[in-house]
């Protein structure tokens, strides 16, 4: 299947849930709002995209918006199994809340749910079992991946202090 | 003895007798010299594989180098070996097993810190998830080297046995109770807090 055809199959079954459909470097990203994304999973999971490959998160300080994605696969449908879609939702920084996932995709999300939570304090509503995979509690509540946890850098030449761009 | 009761036993004075029989074993015989010798050629590492140097691990104990010929064969159980050879990083979580595998193995043990990780982080010297090995248990030999070449590990074994047989670490810790160098370790206590379930 080509990436036409497939973002056209994938906005007609998503309907008015879709702000965003576009292309990002070989896969489909769909933007949703907040308070779709679990209608929005279960009609990307009606046409066979039957599991997660990885969650993540990206943080964006100055637009103070955490970015969450999950790349839904297929295993059921062969002309769906080289092809990644990215289901992406907004939240803000200061409180970053999200329906959990795990209704629609059950098996796949819950860890990677748990890595989301334990490095970016993203915190899903209605997961079972919310606690750090990883790390330990008092990092956990460091939010490490954040972009304003600097860890310490050795610089190059011994007493100038090593500088970010 | 006929006649008697058969639950006495006569052992006269008992802290005469363990003098003696002490004197004897360590003063005639030198038993702690065999206990050196047979420490020495019975150093089981346990499986502890936590990083890449265990690629390395793996290759020492290949026919080629074959590490089996020091008397040192990987085995399974901590409960039945006396050796760790820490290979490469130790993250927090980690170092709470680190630290149980450490104490379930019996007296005399003996630790190997392999690879730049192990002695002062390494690659991830800056990360917020690892401690250094040292703070964790009593390390014998340190083995720079990112990771170390078979020859390096089978060297800090013949390292640790020629410092078992000069200090006689093995039979001062087993039978007087103490180790010579033990005053220059102090690992902490409270590793297993940082990681609460």
């Amino acid at each position: 299947m080509s990436l036409e055809s497939l973002a056209e199959e994938v906005k007609k079954v998503l309907g008015g849930f879709a702000k965003e459909v576009a292309w990002r470097k070989g896969y489909l990203e769909v933007l949703v709002e907040t308070a779709n994304v679990v209608e929005a999973a279960e009609k990307l999971k009606s046409i066979g995209l039957d599991h997660v490959k990885s969650v993540t998160a990206v943080d964006y300080p100055k637009e103070s918006k955490i970015r969450v994605t999950y790349h839904a696969s297929s295993y059921s449908r062969e002309d769906l199994m080289g092809v990644i879609v990215g289901l992406s939702v907004d939240l803000p920084r200061d409180n970053p809340e999200m329906p959990s996932l795990i209704s629609v995709w059950d098996g796949s999300v819950e860890f990677q749910e748990r890595e989301v939570y334990e490095f970016f304090g993203v915190s899903f509503k209605g997961h079972p079992d919310l606690r750090p995979l990883l790390l330990i509690q008092e990092l956990a509540e460091k939010k490490v991946l954040r972009k304003d946890f600097i860890v310490k850098e050795e610089s190059i030449y011994e007493g100038v202090p090593f500088k970010y761009d | 003895m006929a006649g008697e009761p058969i639950d006495k036993v006569y052992v006269g004075n008992i802290n005469v007798s363990a003098r003696r029989a002490r004197d004897l074993l360590l003063g005639k015989l030198k038993l702690g010299e065999v206990v050196d010798w047979a420490t020495t050629f019975s150093l089981w590492p346990v499986h502890l594989l936590t990083s890449c140097c265990g690629a390395e691990f793996a290759a020492t104990w290949s026919p080629r180098f074959d590490a089996e010929q020091y008397g040192a064969l990987p085995w399974i159980s901590p409960r039945q070996t006396n050796f760790i050879i820490i290979e490469g990083t130790i993250t927090r979580k980690m170092a709470c097993a680190l630290r149980i595998t450490y104490e379930q193995m019996p007296l005399p043990k003996f630790v190997i810190a392999m690879g730049a990780c192990a002695l002062d982080g390494g690659l991830f010297y800056n990360s917020y998830n690892i401690v250094k090995p040292w703070e964790v248990v009593p390390i014998d030999v340190y083995i720079p080297g990112c990771p170390p070449p078979p020859e390096g590990l089978a060297r800090a074994i013949l390292q640790i046995r020629k410092s078992i047989r000069e200090k006689k670490l093995a039979s001062k810790w087993l039978i007087e109770g103490w180790r010579p160098d033990k005053k220059y370790v102090t690992p902490k206590d409270d590793v297993c807090k940082w990681w609460r379930p």
